[in-house]
């Protein structure tokens, strides 16, 4: 089915995350991406596959060689055919390689042309590239999952967080510029980047006039929790999470962990108090817990209307692929990769009741819809050939040896 | 200068992070933005965050617990393009405010709802505490740390997924609406927004899954992180795709060793090896180090508290920290649009609105005079 995006066509150069990420989410809600991939493929490719097919599923991939200038003018050749370009090279590295935003707009004068960057187009380090640490590093993520301030070592938090930050950003930053471009007819140049997406993460952090900053939930040394009744308890045989945190949840929870003498302790008659007497508190609460099994504190608690859930290990997400109402609603998708076979992965992340999108497309292998893309464009068969023996384009034969 | 969305008028009526944090993004390109919220402000106002979150629009109460509350809504809807609302599953329908019923009234609308869990699923109606979500959908075994088992994350990543994906979808769905000249019912859930995180990992074939792999104790990335002198932490993961002129071990005097030799060490080679460069780590004060490494090419990040992300020299070099003259708390120093049109650049528009703030404005503009919204006030029907 069509998805919202029917009709609109983007260029991807983009490799790692934050650069295929966005226009992947944009080709999810049915735009026509075209990726266009070194014939050395994408440096992804071998490195993490299952990262590989989460930012290129559904896409079209043309292989070309960017170093020659039948590459290039082909590359040029597309995008005039496009209403998006988005990639994530180093500041001036499209330029050097012809592929600029001047020369996307000789192409094309009315390109949408995102590059997306470790630390943006401008600033004192805009020069430098970068990773997904750089950015929750800066931010304060692997400072507060520490916790830093508790005595522990920063974490990094698994996985790209910061890279889907920038990817999604840059996403609604093409579609931004394109209702600009709807209305008045004028394309333009934008930019995202890792270290201002990571940084929408702490958003909520601010400085007063004196430069006071705001106060923050803290987490507790064991990463178990921000406080006695918000928090992952160990029970008999697995971990809960409770989530009491209404006046009106304290009673109930004592009740069911059958510790009534504390509903009337004077330590914890306020969350004021409660949250003083943090610490006794959680052990007299991990002592109860540690009585009985997770799944009949569950059904206990939720019984008596106290917010809990058991947390659960979705073994590598099979237990979520595998979920029948998550692939009836679409959160879940399958397709046929030629390569790899039968594969789940995630589905729409946004749903649409008015335009449905389906992900039944698979992640491309290197230069798959490369002959198409050039007949499209008005290559004849003994050209294709040619540009084939030069080096200049690559489509997959019976020698093709990567991973997907 | 006009701004993208310059056109677009949005109703928002949500509290926490995912709907006023996402619907940001357009009011700062330009998208009229009028909260919608209970005589007296959203509960959501009480938290911090709020004074960010619920900045550059207008502030409109409504009660949405009496008729004329929700007439006054309905005559909002009709100069709308986009309703956002976070409710807990069924508050709208009992408005009379369904996006069923809704949209049979005002088509052209975009019906945004932020649920916990989806609907129509089994969980719809569930408690959706942000920590439940990332507790069932498996997120907290999907985190490393120092020990094993799940780990609480304290990042509010369910609504960070969710708060980005919010005007991605608006926005779709306005590109659609283009197109067939109809508005449409979309859907964030947190569950999606968490599930936007583990793309990278969770994927199933024929032929195995192939994730990067979860580490005990964790790794990766983790192997990057330094302590400097005076406590202080440093992620130097190198990484910067420019000329590197001097290596990390030339800087900090100790041995180098290519990153793919390490693979090849015997564990006492590695300990032994590793052990030293965590000492000349130790011995170095971040902020020259940092600025050696920026100098030879290689990446480093200081590994700061939140707040402390305000002196970063890329914040002041894109201008990204911004003040903004709260009418109740003063100047304050926000984070400013997180991205950047060339030819039609956001703006932080104002600070968050006082409840109710633009009442006569934005009531007055539907025709209702001063005498006509005394009553309403007198009623505390806004």
């Amino acid at each position: 089915m069509p998805g919202p995006l029917e009709g609109l066509r983007v260029i991807d150069f983009g490799q790692y995350i934050a650069g295929p990420f966005g226009p992947m989410l944009l080709g999810d809600m049915g735009a026509e991406v075209i990726k266009i991939e070194p014939i050395r493929g994408d440096n992804m490719r071998p490195l993490v596959v299952g990262s590989f097919m989460g930012c290129q599923r559904g896409k079209l991939d043309i292989a070309l060689d960017l170093k020659q200038p039948d590459g290039v003018r082909i590359a040029l050749e597309l995008i005039a055919t496009a209403d998006m370009v988005h990639h994530n090279m180093t500041l001036g590295t499209a330029d050097r390689l012809g592929i600029g935003y001047e020369a996307a707009r000789a192409a094309r004068p009315d390109i949408i042309y995102c590059n997306n960057f470790m630390y943006g187009a401008e600033g004192p380090l805009a020069y430098k590239g970068g990773i997904d640490p750089h950015g929750q590093a800066a931010a304060g993520l692997e400072w507060e999952q520490g916790p830093v301030a508790e005595g522990g070592t920063p974490i990094w938090i698994r996985y790209g967080h910061g890279d889907v930050a920038a990817a999604m950003s840059s996403a609604a930053a093409l579609l931004i510029a394109l209702h600009h471009r709807e209305r008045t007819g004028e394309g333009q140049f934008l930019w995202a980047s890792i270290f201002h997406g990571t940084m929408l993460y702490v958003a909520d952090s601010w400085l007063d006039a004196d430069g006071t900053p705001t106060t923050r939930p803290q987490l507790d040394r064991e990463q178990l929790g921000l406080s006695a009744l918000y928090r992952l308890y160990e029970t008999q045989d697995g971990w809960l999470q409770l989530a009491a945190v209404r006046e009106r949840d304290w009673p109930e929870l004592c009740r069911v962990l059958r510790v009534e003498p504390l509903v009337d302790d004077p330590r914890y008659s306020t969350e004021a108090a409660r949250h003083e007497h943090r610490a006794v508190l959680t052990d007299e609460l991990a002592r109860a817990f540690g009585a009985d099994l997770a799944v009949n504190w569950r059904r206990r608690l939720r019984a008596a209307g106290v917010p809990c859930e058991v947390s659960v290990d979705m073994l590598d997400g099979e237990h979520v692929l595998f979920d029948d109402e998550l692939f009836r609603l679409g959160l879940v998708t399958e397709y046929v990769h030629p390569i790899l076979g039968r594969t789940r992965q995630f589905g729409n992340l946004v749903t649409f009741d008015g335009t449905p999108a389906v992900q039944d497309r698979p992640t491309p292998r290197v230069g798959e819809d490369t002959r198409e893309l050039l007949a499209r464009i008005g290559y004849g068969e003994a050209e294709m050939q040619d540009l084939k023996d030069r080096g200049v384009v690559t489509w997959p034969g019976d020698d093709y040896a990567f991973p997907v | 200068m006009t701004q993208a969305l310059d056109d677009i008028r949005i109703l928002d009526l949500t509290s926490g992070i995912a709907g006023p944090l996402g619907v940001l993004m357009l009011a700062e390109h330009g998208a009229d933005v009028i909260k919608v919220e209970p005589p007296g402000g959203h509960r959501g106002r009480a938290q911090d965050g709020s004074v960010v979150h619920d900045r550059s629009r207008r502030s409109v109460t409504l009660d949405l617990t009496t008729p004329e509350g929700v007439a006054l809504f309905e005559e909002l809807c009709a100069t709308a393009d986009v309703v956002v609302e976070a409710f807990a599953p069924g508050t709208m329908a009992a408005f009379g405010l369904g996006h069923e019923e809704l949209l049979s009234r005002h088509p052209q609308l975009v019906y945004c709802s932020i649920p916990a869990w989806p609907e129509g699923s089994r969980f719809a109606k569930d408690d959706g505490y942000e920590a439940l979500v990332h507790a069932r959908s498996g997120q907290q075994w999907e985190q490393t740390g120092f020990r094993t088992g799940p780990m609480f994350l304290h990042s509010p990543v369910a609504s960070h997924g969710a708060m980005l994906l919010v005007p991605v979808g608006i926005m779709a769905a306005l590109t659609a609406r283009r197109r067939t000249g109809k508005g449409q019912h979309i859907e964030v859930s947190l569950l999606q927004g968490v599930m936007s995180l583990t793309t990278q990992v969770w994927n199933w074939t024929d032929q195995g899954s192939f994730l990067m792999e979860r580490q005990h104790p964790p790794g990766v990335h983790q192997g990057s992180i330094f302590e400097c002198a005076n406590g202080e932490w440093v992620h130097a993961s190198t990484m910067s795709g420019v000329d590197q002129t001097s290596t990390e071990g030339e800087i900090l005097g100790f041995e180098h060793r290519e990153q793919y030799t390490w693979l090849t060490m015997t564990p006492d080679e590695w300990e032994a090896w590793n052990s030293e460069r965590i000492a000349a780590y130790k011995r170095w004060d971040r902020t020259e180090l940092i600025a050696a490494f920026n100098a030879a090419g290689l990446g480093a990040e200081a590994i700061v508290a939140p707040h402390e992300r305000f002196d970063h020299p890329q914040m002041v070099g894109t201008g990204s920290a911004v003040e903004v003259v709260d009418p109740d708390l003063g100047p304050t120093t926000q984070f400013g649009v997180p991205v950047f049109l060339t030819a039609t650049p956001g703006a932080v528009k104002g600070p968050r609105p006082r409840a109710g703030a633009d009442n006569d404005e934005v009531l007055g503009a539907l025709g209702h005079d001063a005498d006509e919204l005394a009553e309403l006030r007198g009623k505390g029907v806004i």
